[in-house]
């Protein structure tokens, strides 16, 4: 199960080797090729591995594979090892399965760029940086892995680099996230110094030894991290700024890799977690922050890609709400069943997008149904398969959660589950708000130029080339059929499976399911109705104007922290020149190079050039020594 | 051993080198500034050649013998640049001479 899972995280960094050597010795379709074949070879390792597992014993589903070893001291080990288990398993399907779809469609989507090939061998340095992340066998790895992925989006994100908005985005979520790697990092040391070791089961073996106060510290850690990379509040604000990457890049990130670490780490780490409650919780509270949030902020955007990235950061709240109750084969269903549909509903707009030469505000789409007929099915599943509307994927998972943290109970469950259920009913007003926006009514005039970071593309006729088509198709089933993997009183192979690594705390019973369920597709339901109704009169579902500003302003968070952090630094670096700077530094060394230039223009004038005065120079001195010496004696 | 003690050779010694030197300090021309070195380093061997005759040993002749080797390439070449001063019509004036460029 171990070779599986090797050529897994291998295939796609050979891929990205690969094309990054041959250069300008192969074409742009070739590198597409490349890291496609690639990252399918890769989700056939993972599904040998998968398989190799599926067959074992239950108790004999882990597996520490050791290529070599890296560092040995005294009892501490670390070196290059991947750990193979149920968890890691499903995450290396989904992210190599999803990741492969979106690579393919890229080629479509990218033919004719001028730099293809560089754009290739990042998404196989992503998929690649992922698959390290999900598979690493020890917590040094993961935070390579978690630092790889950094430095892929920000590659990604910033591809377009001739746009100054790309490459701010690009730096901001490198920033962002640098934030919450030094936590990561920090809460990695702590682990070390206090456990003596690094390997997931040795240090979460060790976690019971430790005191409250250290474990508290390490969750806090880790859980910075994980909200940066999953962009929770409050590190959240670089997600929809990095729509200025490529579409398919934007579903990479948002489907198959990058904020979905954030859960898996919450997950993976969840020993931690549950000897520092408080913290787990924590992450549960500023998940469902993060879902209300986002979920209100999606109802004013004019960006069809950023009503779908901030749609993410919704469900990723759900998924770090239910992680942090403890429902975590649940979080990672509906990781999964998410990675579907928004790698989805994120292709589908990239179509959308090409058919209008790269127009991205919602204000000029419309009626593209009768245009785009495959497209506005494969966007319908999606879009309901975001708000949760039954018998698509995101019913199964998304009511799952809530009926666990109805399980939960108190004060705390009750309050997630209202924000859960809250959440459900502005996601399906968002969700179908931006559907009917670019769906149904008239066909609106483009603008006369083509604008926006696609505006390169030329408006293709139909909905694209077959390798863009056939991937909407294939996410379009899986987000159909995603969801019945898990069928409360039926069956729950998908959590049972992620619950072998990570015992469930909660566990909802069916009959809880299906009450949450009944209430949340009502909420979706009216959800759906509000937009549709809002649509019909041509209005907003944001009447009043104040709310309206206070969330196109995405809730000033961006001026928040201009003020808190960039000011105060800009302010403190700038008293710096003046103050240190300026009057210590640059003068102290002007005055070491002025005065010696004084002093030697002092000392030129000796150096008269008059042979008779050196000579009677020399005589007196001698003379001065002669009697120095005398006296001296 | 016969003839005057050491003290006698010191004295013309010491006179020769200050007329060499009063020469070098005083005089203007540089010939007669070549000629006073001259003087003083042939009253440094006076010296020389004076102590090796009292000690009976020949290290202070070897050493004027030296000093009468870099003295004749002094001269050399201190008259081969008053010859091309000379040439130049340069004024052959130490005190003139006072910069390295022509």
């Amino acid at each position: 199960m171990v070779a599986g899972a090797w050529f897994c995280l291998l295939a796609p960094l050979a891929g990205s080797l690969a094309i990054a050597l041959a250069g300008q010795r192969i074409s742009g379709r070739q590198a597409g090729w490349i890291s496609t074949l690639t990252t399918f070879a890769a989700f056939a390792g993972a599904t040998v591995s998968f398989l190799d597992l599926w067959a074992a014993e239950p108790e004999r589903r882990e597996e520490l594979s050791t290529a070599y070893t890296w560092l040995a001291a005294g009892d501490l080990r670390v070196g290059l090892e991947i750990l193979v288990d149920p968890l890691s398993a499903a995450m290396m399907l989904i992210v190599s399965g999803v990741g492969g779809l979106i690579v393919w469609y890229s080629m479509g989507y990218m033919a004719g760029d001028d730099e293809e090939r560089r754009y290739f061998a990042y998404m196989s340095l992503f998929v690649f940086a992922m698959l390290l992340l999900v598979e690493a066998g020890n917590v040094l790895l993961l935070l390579v892995g978690w630092g790889l992925v950094g430095l892929a989006s920000y590659l990604l994100i910033g591809f377009w680099h001739h746009r100054p908005q790309a490459v701010a985005a690009a730096k901001k979520a490198f920033v962002m996230n640098a934030a919450g790697d030094a936590t990561f990092a920090l809460a990695v040391v702590l682990l070390v110094w206090e456990t003596g070791a690094l390997d997931y089961p040795s240090v979460f073996a060790d976690v019971g030894g430790l005191s409250d106060t250290v474990v508290t510290l390490v969750a806090l850690g880790l859980l910075g991290g994980a909200l940066a990379k999953s962009a929770q509040v409050p590190l959240h604000t670089w997600l929809p700024d990095a729509m200025e990457g490529p579409t398919p890049v934007s579903a990479l990130i948002h489907a198959a890799t990058m904020v979905t670490a954030g859960v898996y780490l919450l997950v993976r780490a969840h020993p931690v977690y549950e000897a520092a409650a408080d913290v787990q919780h924590l992450a549960a509270v500023l998940g469902a922050v993060t879902l209300l949030l986002a979920g209100l902020v999606a109802l004013v955007q004019w960006d069809i890609k950023r009503v779908i990235a901030y749609s993410t950061m919704s469900q990723i709240g759900y998924m770090f709400l239910a992680a942090g109750i403890g429902a975590y084969g649940v979080a990672i269903f509906h990781l999964m069943t998410h990675a579907f549909f928004k790698a989805l509903l994120f292709l589908a707009a990239g179509v959308v997008i090409h058919r209008l030469a790269g127009e991205q505000d919602i204000r000029r789409m419309g009626g593209l149904r009768a245009e785009l007929p495959r497209t506005h099915l494969a966007f319908l599943v999606g879009t309901a398969a975001l708000a949760g509307l039954p018998p698509l994927a995101g019913f199964w998972s998304k009511d799952a959660i809530l009926a666990s943290a109805l399980e939960l109970g108190g004060g705390l469950g009750a309050a997630l589950l209202a924000a859960g259920l809250l959440g459900t009913l502005l996601t399906g007003a968002y969700a179908f708000r931006l559907y009917f926006a670019v769906f149904h009514g008239e066909r609106r005039e483009l603008a006369p130029e083509p604008h926006g970071p696609e505006a390169a593309h030329v408006p293709e006729h139909g909905e694209g080339p077959l390798s863009m088509l056939v991937p909407v198709g294939v996410l379009t089933v899986l987000a159909a059929v995603g969801g019945l993997l898990s069928v409360p009183g039926l069956w729950h192979p998908f959590t049972h499976w992620v619950g072998e690594v990570a015992e469930p705390l909660v566990e909802a019973s069916a009959r809880q399911e299906y009450g949450t369920s009944a209430a949340a597709v009502a909420l979706a339901l009216l959800g759906l109705a509000l937009a549709r109704a809002a649509f019909l009169r041509g209005r907003e579902l944001v009447a009043l104007p104040a709310a309206w500003t206070l969330l196109e302003r995405k809730l000033y968070f961006d001026e928040l922290y201009d003020a808190l952090f960039y000011r105060p630094a800009a302010a403190l670096s700038a008293l710096l020149r003046r103050e240190v700077e300026e009057p210590v530094i640059e003068r102290s060394l002007d005055g070491i190079g002025s005065g010696t230039v004084q002093v030697g223009g002092e000392v030129a004038r000796v150096q008269s050039g008059l042979v008779r005065s050196y000579a009677l120079t020399i005589a007196a001195a001698v003379l001065v020594l002669v009697v120095v010496f005398v006296a001296v004696r | 051993m016969s003839g005057p003690g050491v003290g006698w050779y010191l004295l013309v010694s010491a006179a020769l080198f200050g007329t060499g030197a009063l020469g070098v300090m005083l005089r203007r021309s540089p010939l007669i500034v070549l000629l006073s070195l001259e003087i003083m380093l042939n009253a440094a061997n006076l010296a020389l050649i004076a102590f090796a005759r009292q000690l009976g040993d020949a290290d202070g002749q070897v050493f004027a013998l030296a000093v009468m080797a870099v003295a004749a390439s002094e001269v050399a070449i201190g008259l081969g640049l008053i010859v091309a001063m000379a040439r130049r019509d340069l004024p052959l004036d130490v005190d003139r001479a006072s910069a390295l460029r022509g």
